[in-house]
């Protein structure tokens, strides 16, 4: 179905991009949420004609040119739930991603065996985008599944565990703080962490 | 505290993606570690995509390869989560372990075994292709390196520790071009000693084992 296919005469296509980055904004969180059609077809038609202007200068010869403006909108499509509406607007989304097909394009082009490619230097379509403060995803997993391991734990056992290694506190400090001996807050670490370390090797 | 950032007109052209791929990497590993360059960026972003992705009135419009492009595309199906691959970004020397930027994790798999230079000089080479020489460079604590200078442009990256070098203090996170014009000795007082990532933009020719020999930093940054 070809809704609202553009290439308008209309006014629409001279809006600026921040001018409309509300309602593009919109049709993508559609496109994300609905696979909507006509949503997407608003989006490609306000884009692909300024995307083929970016990328005739870039690329030079019409083929690549629609190659890159395919690319980039098929992205756009099926990755639509990447869009964060928070970090940018939908034009610096849309164009950072034809900035990264055209790198690989062009290196590809070049037929350069440098190992770089656009995913490296630019995570726009991540899964996650680097934040100096987030937790990465591997750690992320690995806090999840050793929390889970720690429920299994017996409680004394937890509470010894957590206070050591999630607060950060000595066995000493530990001990004074469950009235306990230092010498049960040591046999108990050791049984959780042989327990945890069993139970990881069971993981694999 | 990071100092030493890549210029602005560095981050434009990177952000362009026309900066070289040696020093693209370099900047984009930089930019991991530095939120005050990741800002720059999303404004040079913005700007880049106001100015690039322009209407031209005079288009010769291509109605037909639009819409069998639109049928095209939304014909695909959506794109299934793609779980980014298990790179722990993690290297390894004497027992000590870096976390390395996300940009360098790739690079984790190419990097060759660390060799003992000289004195407290440690080196890892990583394999970049035509790209050029990168090397992972430790300098142990209260390492030292004679006074030289440089072939080409050197691009280094701080990513974990300090170092001195009787002209600047460098901290983690520190982006910085060496030139030949830069004669200097660096020198380690940091507690644990300093590691750095190193990409010669252009790749050095020696002209002969003993120049080589004779002088093992010219390859280096430091
Ligand atoms: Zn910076």
């Amino acid at each position: 179905m070809l809704v609202g296919i553009p290439l308008e005469e209309s006014r629409s296509n001279v809006t600026k991009p921040k001018d409309c980055a509300d309602e593009m904004a919109a049709h993508l969180a559609a496109v994300a949420e609905s696979r909507s059609k006509t949503s997407f077809a608003k989006v490609f038609g306000y884009f692909a004609p300024r995307l083929r202007s970016y990328a005739l200068k870039q690329m030079g010869n019409e083929a690549l040119a629609m190659e890159l403006v395919q690319d980039t909108m098929s992205n756009v499509w099926q990755k639509a739930h990447l869009f964060n509406a928070e970090k940018g607007s939908p034009s610096t989304w849309i164009f950072t991603i034809a900035r990264n097909i055209r790198f690989d394009m062009l290196r590809k082009l070049q037929n350069r065996k440098e190992d770089v490619c656009s995913d490296d230097l630019w995570p726009v379509l991540c899964e996650q985008t680097p934040d100096a403060n987030e937790v990465s995803l591997d750690e992320q997993i690995t806090l999840e599944q050793v929390g889970q391991l720690f429920d299994v734990l017996p409680d004394k056992q937890r509470a010894v565990i957590e206070a050591i290694y999630i607060d950060g506190k000595s066995q000493q400090e530990v001990a004074d703080e469950l009235c306990i001996p230092l010498g049960t807050v040591k046999s108990r670490t050791r049984l959780a962490l042989q327990r945890l370390k069993d139970m990881l090797q069971d993981y694999d | 505290m990071i100092k030493l950032h890549p210029t602005q007109a560095q981050l434009v052209e990177f952000a362009e993606g026309t900066l070289s791929p040696a020093m693209s990497l370099v900047v984009a590993a930089h930019c991991d570690m530095c939120q005050h360059c990741q800002e720059k960026l999303e404004v040079i972003n913005t700007q880049l995509a106001e100015s690039s992705l322009v209407y031209d009135v005079s288009e010769q419009e291509l109605p037909g390869g639009y819409s069998e492009m639109l049928s095209r595309i939304t014909s695909l199906p959506a794109s299934h989560i793609d779980v980014p691959a298990q790179q722990h970004g993690i290297i390894e020397l004497d027992g000590k372990t870096f976390k390395l930027p996300r940009a360098l994790h790739r690079y984790v798999s190419k990097t060759g075994n660390w060799s003992h230079l000289v004195g407290k000089l440690w080196q890892a080479p990583v394999d970049l292709g035509d790209m050029g020489r990168a090397n992972f460079i430790y300098m142990e604590k209260g390492g030292r390196v004679p006074e030289h200078t440089h072939k080409g442009n050197e691009i280094t990256l701080v990513l974990d520790g300090e170092f001195s070098d009787g002209i600047s203090h460098y901290d983690t996170g520190d982006f910085m071009i060496m030139t030949e014009d830069h004669v200097h000795a660096p020198e380690s007082n940091a507690s644990e000693g300093c590691l750095v990532f190193s990409i010669v933009d252009q790749p050095l020719h020696f002209t002969s084992g003993l120049a080589r020999l004779l002088n093992p930093f010219s390859q280096l940054f430091f």
